[in-house]
């Protein structure tokens, strides 16, 4: 039977959709760096409580960090986290690294692609061009080595990652679970396709004709859920929308970097939605497209 | 005039790159993402700039945000790869050059940008990662490496902890015997001078103009080989300069270096 989702209406509430996430399932986060994260549904997981949870993705900053912040992960397979050379290193996924509370199985953004791939296509493995003699092989004993029966060379193989769940977020979907993104659309495609199932926020539910004209990027029927979340990416970024939030994430890495989250999480995440953005007044990130000056005063 | 060593840095980083390349540039890297729009904007006209994490082709950003995947980045490119779109053009060889960086950088150009410690499972410091570098490292045309903390001591080895990218040979073997086909490091730039790689192994060929011999090999933990030449590292021309301050107003490039290294300032003649 298939697994596409074929409801008509799929508008959730925020929880019920965050709980279709069980514990210990393998989760794709959608966006980039800080960027179109799935941050409301984030929040939601650690309001559940959710647990061993196998976090995949290419570069991820505030989403993974706080996870972990959380005690929700248990193997983090990424290609990079972090906040660059701007907030550097991420805190909790350092020092859970350090200390084995979960398992840094880093990864490349390319294989990461090529399993989402072999998902797609329905192939138990798939050949990746690099990675042989690397560190990041010896990190993952599911990889193995094979020889090319055309050219004779030796190439690294990889199996299929098949997302339990893809959480993405969008700037607007409608009930159905059609959603439209701006580019970079970094792996939200893939992740959709490769998934069992896209649980998706968007900051606006909108008509079919309206996410039609702005042109579907993941379609209806491989989402499960869509959540009107406004500002649901805070604070990431999710533009024509909204800039990332500066000060807010320094927060967050100062409480995650003295190694008590508990304040914060009492303050951004236990409250709710409603209570977290009238916390945080994500209206002032809006105004990046006042001038030139105002959007670089966000950055400052 | 005088300019400051991220301004000089970046420029030397721009010059590596020719007219008519296909150039990138990964995530936290902003001097490499401001070098990329220098050339450009300077000698390299009709190179194809695909913009880091946002894959954008040739855009002029509005100004460097200190984030990668940043509307200002790309507000007015005509066209965006998509993700899959440029690591496949990068996997087959259609990516003449990327600039990659590390925390440990060895002899042979091998980075890592994984861990720190000898247990990468129990990592003393887990570093950020490497974004596509553990395979497109493989297959890219040339390489230009860089950091900004050779002085430290701790960056150019002579063993990493993890092996992330792929630079002339590993334990393993050279390329060749990998079945590599990119053609690996073609340049390693520090805050102390410049290598190249001749017979896969780094060479330095040149100093700036405050730093001494002694001084690089005090900071340099591989064999180092020295063949230094005359006219490698020229300060930037008035037009490169005006390019580097116009592109990147934030001065998010001088998030790089240690604010000892940033008091460095370089009389230009030009």
């Amino acid at each position: 039977m298939s697994s596409f989702h074929l409801d008509r209406d799929k508008r959730a509430e925020l929880d019920d959709a965050a709980a279709l996430v069980t514990d210990g399932a393998l989760v794709a986060l959608g966006g980039g760096l800080c960027a179109r994260l799935p941050m409301a549904l984030v929040r939601a997981l650690i309001r559940l409580g959710r647990r061993d949870l196998h976090l995949i993705g290419s570069a991820h900053s505030v989403d993974v960090d706080l996870l972990i912040a959380a005690g929700a992960v248990k193997v983090c397979e990424e290609s990079y986290v972090g906040f660059e050379q701007d907030l550097g290193l991420a805190p909790a996924y350092r020092r859970a690294a350090a200390t084995g509370a979960i398992e840094a199985r880093e990864s490349c953004c390319v294989t990461i692609l090529t399993q989402l791939r072999a998902a797609e296509m329905g192939v138990s493995f798939l050949p990746v061009r690099g990675v042989k003699g690397t560190g990041i092989e010896q990190m993952h004993p599911e990889y193995a080595r094979v020889t090319c029966p055309f050219t004779g060379d030796e190439l690294v193989v990889v199996p299929p990652l098949r997302p339990d769940v893809a959480l993405l977020h969008a700037p607007i979907g409608d009930a159905r679970g059609n959603l439209h993104l701006d580019q970079p659309y970094v792996l939200d495609v893939r992740f959709a396709m490769a998934s069992r199932r896209v649980v998706a926020t968007v900051d606006r539910l909108v008509t079919t004709e309206e996410v039609a004209a702005a042109g579907v990027t993941i379609p209806a029927h491989t989402v499960a859920a869509v959540v009107e979340a406004p500002f649901g990416a805070h604070p990431s970024s999710c533009y024509p929308g909204y800039a990332y939030d500066r000060p807010h994430l320094a927060a967050y890495l100062e409480a995650a970097g003295s190694g008590d989250v508990t304040a914060y999480l009492d303050a951004y995440v236990h409250a709710g939605e409603d209570a977290y953005r009238a916390a945080v007044d994500p209206e002032r990130l809006t105004r990046w497209s006042g001038s030139v000056a105002d959007w670089q005063e966000l950055f400052r | 005039m005088n300019c400051s060593i991220d301004e000089w840095f970046v420029v030397a980083l721009a010059r590596t790159v020719r007219d008519r390349e296909v150039v990138f540039h990964g995530f936290a890297s902003p001097c490499a993402q401001v070098a990329m729009h220098v050339a450009r904007r300077t000698h390299a006209p009709d190179c194809l700039l695909v913009e880091g994490a946002t894959y954008a082709v040739n855009p002029d950003p509005v100004f460097i945000p200190p984030t990668s995947n940043d509307l200002a980045l790309h507000q007015d490119a005509v066209y965006r790869m998509t993700f899959e779109e440029f690591f496949d053009a990068a996997c087959r060889g259609d990516v003449d050059r990327m600039f990659l960086s590390g925390g440990q950088i060895d002899g042979w150009g091998n980075t890592n940008v994984t861990a720190i410690g000898p247990d990468p499972t129990r990592p003393k410091i887990k570093l950020g990662g490497g974004g596509g570098g553990c395979n497109i490292s493989a297959t890219i045309g040339t390489l230009t490496v860089w950091t900004t903390r050779h002085r430290s001591g701790r960056t150019l080895v002579r063993d990493l902890d993890v092996l992330t990218d792929i630079g002339h040979r590993t334990p393993e073997g050279d390329r060749a015997e990998l079945g590599y086909p990119g053609g690996g490091p073609e340049w390693l730039i520090t805050e102390l001078g410049v290598f190249d790689y001749a017979d896969g192994h780094a060479r330095l060929r040149a100093l700036w103009p405050d730093v001494t011999l002694a001084d690089v090999e005090e900071a340099t933990g591989f064999d180092l080989r020295v063949d230094l030449v005359d006219g490698l590292l020229e300060p930037p021309t008035e037009a490169e300069l005006a390019v580097v301050r116009a592109v990147d107003p934030l001065g998010v490039r001088r998030l790089e270096f240690g604010p000892d290294e940033l008091k460095r300032t370089f009389p230009c003649d030009s």
